[in-house]
């Protein structure tokens, strides 16, 4: 199969899983959940090998343009809630997440996004390409669902799914934000000392990792130092969150800088 | 003295930091960096001059926002210091005093008897706890054995690991600063350059670009030679990604381009009327070159552009230094009498002459204007290419990969290597022992919970 029937059979299956999830929401049934899960695990089996078919076409790492990152992203998306789905028995979390993977898989899939595989600029060719795009982009995929945990919670009527919430959001928050801080922060450094001779330039895309990594930091001090849960720490998940995607998206498109490849 | 420690040892300080440095980061990034006066002023108008005043212009290295950072370093040493000693004991220090009631009411917790002599109920409670990686402190108090056992006691101690890291990155960063040096040498094939604040020189020895078969970029390779004393002592292939690092200087392929300006061009002359007419010139710009067999005495180019555009106000420009859309402005002279000037395109050779600049044309009043005379093509161009190369010293980088290291390490030791602790009691009464044992961990608390249960239960009825 070619990498965009792979894709396709992906797309499918994933808008499968958010219609079994969203199935869910109403009928209240554990069953419904897994198989939600099963569609979700087989669409990302099908995602995998598409990226897999793209790297081996293109002969480079499958995140070098908007298309390619944004497929690599909800592919990172459907990883972190197979690997916290499980766990969280929380039917709205599968409904939403799946909902934004469906959504950006679309927006990849949409004719605003060239997806001509283009030979690599110099700066790009690097190991560190990998290790910086991947791990950044999988940190901000766990910031994603402290983001949808965040917002259920702020909506969530009972005091036991809220607590159940609040704690999911905080797991997320300490599986993106080691991963953020290294492949964002320490390995863009170290890619940015190699290829441009100084590990950092006050670029936009680099001030607003800077700032997404303060708002994260944030949350983690109000929270374990002085005890701030629920409510307050939503708020600053969602708005750490937030900052992310302006640092994936908007910076490319608002501010110019050093980071515009794409 | 006392109040300025309290002050710093806050974290409402802190988090008050971290919200200024966020939005005066978001702020420089609204506003464009290091730009010139006129292009504020076009952009801000009257507001210009207080944007730069307030150095929001070069935010990142005014005083006031290395002043905040500086702020947050101290802040974050005090923190860190005031309350590092607490847990300093909690992973290494004695065994605190404690009682069977009190171990049983930690959140994991174990009661029964064994019927054993004290000293071999207490080896075999230790050798269970060590088996699972539990270091042991050992205490006698009033008459029972208390057992303290902890094991990734470095866990402790993440935060404190991750704030060091972030202060010897704040503190490579200064030096960088400070200390940093760079410069671009622009080095044609063959030429030798001084290294500004080094001692050695160094030789750009050949420059390749590598194309992509559809026309991009693949690469630029510059074999650089080391010259010490005048003697070569190293040779390297520079790539982007793939800098020569010598004596504390790095050198990094930025650039490259043409040295246009002593562009060396070719010229055909022929004559519409007459096919076997062919002269070819080559000069550079400003150069004139005689010109046999024709009316026209001799041609001169004024100019060389390698990629034409018309600009703002109708200026000729180059909008790249690729050789897109190579262009000359050429003349051509009869004796004293400028006869034809006018821009002649490489790659559109009969663009000049299809728009009537015809050389000859009006060059005798009542000739016919619509037979070209003379045509000139520009046949080719070539210019020596050169590389643009930084050369720069960072004196603080090893300090931001050590401080990176300890980020990392940090974050592990936080997220992933979480303390766990036991405190198990035991009493001697009537040849009996009685047992009571506390456990508690800081994160992943169902797993220990199952630990402690195993543990527990296999001291009780060993196999």
């Amino acid at each position: 199969m070619t990498e965009s029937t792979l894709f396709t059979v992906a797309f499918v299956l994933y808008v499968g899983a958010l219609l079994v999830y969203s199935a869910a929401l109403f009928a209240a049934r554990e069953k419904w959940l897994k198989v939600g899960l099963i569609l979700a695990a087989a669409g990302f089996l099908f995602h995998t090998a598409a990226l897999i078919a793209r790297t081996v076409t293109s002969g480079h790492a499958p995140f070098t343009n908007m298309y390619e990152s944004l497929s690599f992203l909800s592919w990172a998306i459907v990883l972190a809630l197979i690997i916290f789905g499980r766990s969280s028995r929380v039917p709205r979390l599968g409904a939403i997440l799946m909902l934004i993977v469906v959504g950006l898989v679309a927006l990849a899939s949409s004719p605003l996004m060239p997806k001509g595989a283009t030979p690599l600029v110099p700066a790009l060719q690097s190991y560190w390409l990998w290790l910086h795009v991947s791990v950044t982009l999988l940190g901000e995929a766990f910031f994603c669902i402290a983001f949808v945990s965040s917002l259920l919670y702020l909506a969530a009527d009972s005091v036991e799914k809220k607590e159940r919430l609040d704690a999911l959001s905080y797991r997320a928050v300490a599986v993106g934000f080691p991963l953020f801080t290294l492949g964002g922060l320490i390995f863009g450094m170290v890619w940015a000392y190699r290829a441009w001779g100084r590990y950092w330039s006050w670029d936009p895309k680099e001030v607003w990792s800077l700032i997404t990594w303060f708002v994260f930091a944030l949350y983690l001090h109000t929270r374990i130092v002085m005890g701030w849960k629920g409510k307050r720490s939503a708020i600053i998940a969602i708005v750490g969150f937030l900052a992310a995607l302006f640092t994936y998206f908007g910076v490319n498109y608002l501010l110019a800088g050093l980071h515009s490849y794409a | 003295m006392r109040s300025a420690w309290k002050f710093f040892a806050s974290v409402k300080l802190a988090i008050v930091l971290f919200i200024i440095l966020t939005l005066a980061s978001v702020l420089g990034t609204l506003i464009p960096q290091g730009r010139s006066a006129a292009e504020y002023a076009a952009r801000y108008g009257s507001l210009a001059g207080l944007f730069t005043g307030l150095r929001l212009t070069r935010l990142y290295q005014s005083a006031w926002y290395l002043a905040i950072l500086l702020l947050f370093a101290l802040n974050t040493v005090v923190c860190t210091i005031s309350r590092f000693a607490p847990k300093w004991r909690r992973a290494f220090g004695p065994a605190p005093e404690t009682n069977a009631k009190a171990v049983s009411s930690m959140r994991a917790s174990s009661r029964f008897r064994l019927l054993l002599p004290l000293s071999t109920a207490r080896d075999r409670v230790a050798e269970r706890l060590r088996s699972r990686s539990y270091r042991l402190d050992e205490s006698a108090q009033g008459g029972s054995i208390v057992l303290l056992a902890r094991k990734r006691r470095l866990g402790w101690f993440g935060s404190d690991v991750v704030h060091a890291g972030l202060l010897v990155i704040l503190a490579g960063g200064f030096i960088s600063g400070l200390g940093g040096r760079s410069s671009d040498l622009s080095l044609a094939e063959g030429q030798t350059a001084d290294v500004p604040h080094a001692a050695f020189k160094v030789r750009l020895d050949k420059f390749e670009t590598e194309y992509y078969p559809q026309g991009a970029v693949k690469d630029w390779k510059s074999t650089m030679t080391v010259l010490e004393g005048g003697a070569p002592v190293l040779t390297r292939v520079v790539e982007v990604n793939h800098p020569l690092t010598y004596k504390g200087f790095s050198f990094y392929q930025t650039s490259y381009g043409w040295n246009w300006a002593d562009a060396r061009l070719v010229l055909e002359l022929r004559k519409p009327s007459d096919p076997s007419f062919l002269r070819t010139v080559s000069l550079k710009t400003g150069e004139r070159a005689p010109v046999e067999g024709t009316d026209v005495t001799h041609v001169l180019v004024r100019a060389f552009v390698p990629d034409f555009v018309i600009g703002e106000g109708g200026r000729i420009e180059s909008r790249s230094e690729e050789p897109n859309n190579p262009a000359a402005q050429v003349e051509a002279w009869k004796g004293e009498e400028r006869v034809f000037s006018g821009w002649i395109f490489a790659k559109y050779p009969d663009f000049g002459q299809g728009h009537g600049d015809d050389p000859m044309a009006g060059a005798k009043p009542g000739a016919k204007a619509d037979a070209p005379k003379l045509a000139i093509i520009l046949k080719n161009y070539a210019a020596a290419p050169y590389s643009v190369l930084e050369a720069a010293k960072d004196p603080g980088v090893n300090l931001i990969w050590i401080g990176c290291l300890l980020v990392s390490c940090g974050f592990f030791l936080a997220f992933y290597w979480p303390p766990r602790e036991v405190r198990v009691v035991l009493e001697e009464t009537q040849g009996r022992v009685e047992l009571a044992a506390g456990g508690q961990a800081w994160k992943n608390r169902e797993a220990f919970q199952s630990e402690f249960d195993s543990m527990f239960e296999s001291i009780r009825r060993p196999e």
